[in-house]
């Protein structure tokens, strides 16, 4: 199983079809839906923090289209949240990015992808689990 | 947005399926769950390229996205990947981003 988490910038590029990085959040959907097609679990996977930040309310009707994509919700409950609040990285992290951490470390998929702007804090959050950090 | 009565056909049908997988939770259904999922995805792009065209990627470019989720190479050769799109795609209109991915490595592996 893959499982290809979504940051901030990955939901904002993809909420609007003029964002600048639109296309390239698309493919990387796209091709989880190629894989599907052939038979490959993939995932894909959004922190609630990150829907916070990135102001993903799915009840919103302007965000039927965006819901449509079968992307899961991580949940910030009791559990990831002690996890989340224990990340400690050289960089200030985002809440988000710390919940993008947690989501992470309890994930029990063999290959994890992150698209994120920023790779190198999404490796410190993410650490000591090995994830590949795809930049969006 | 350019819909027409086919796309809201289908956006009823695709809300419809939406709401049937949220309340479907029996472990006996996944394989047919992944299969409802991987509808309401290709169907959800379509719906939303067909409402705005310039988003879609080009094949191409989802084959570069899966090569940098896979780790490849391919990821750092986007001209190789390019051209292996247009040459698959010549031979095989249908051809998929992971038909791409396998002719690139394919051309890869003679020319080393």
């Amino acid at each position: 199983m893959r499982t290809v988490v979504l940051d901030n910038e990955a939901v904002q590029a993809m909420t609007s079809p003029r964002h600048p990085k639109h296309r390239v959040v698309a493919a990387h959907l796209e091709g989880a839906t190629t894989r599907r097609r052939r038979g490959r679990p993939v995932e894909i996977v959004v922190p609630t923090a990150v829907r916070v930040e990135s102001g993903w309310d799915r009840s919103h009707p302007g965000s039927a289209a965006l819901n449509r994509f079968r992307v899961h919700d991580h949940a910030l409950d009791r559990a990831a949240a002690d996890v989340a609040a224990a990340i400690r990285t050289s960089t200030s992290a985002s809440v988000a990015d710390r919940h993008i951490g947690a989501a992470v470390r309890s994930s029990t998929s063999d290959e994890i992808v992150v698209l994120s702007s920023d790779p190198r804090d999404m490796v410190a959050v993410c650490a000591p689990v090995e994830v590949r950090v795809v930049a969006v | 947005m350019r819909g027409t009565i086919r796309d809201v056909n289908e956006l009823a049908v695709l809300d419809e399926i939406n709401r049937l997988l949220d309340v479907t939770d029996d472990a006996a259904a996944g394989a047919l769950r992944q299969v409802l999922e991987t509808l309401v995805m290709e169907s959800a792009l379509r719906l939303h390229y067909s409402q705005h065209p310039e988003a879609k990627p080009t094949l191409a470019e989802v084959a570069l996205a899966l090569a940098a989720q896979d780790g490849s190479p391919l990821a750092d050769l986007p001209e190789v990947v390019a051209a292996a799109a247009n040459a698959v795609t010549a031979r095989h209109p249908d051809a998929d981003a992971d038909d791409v991915l396998l002719w690139a490595e394919a051309q890869l592996a003679m020319s080393a």
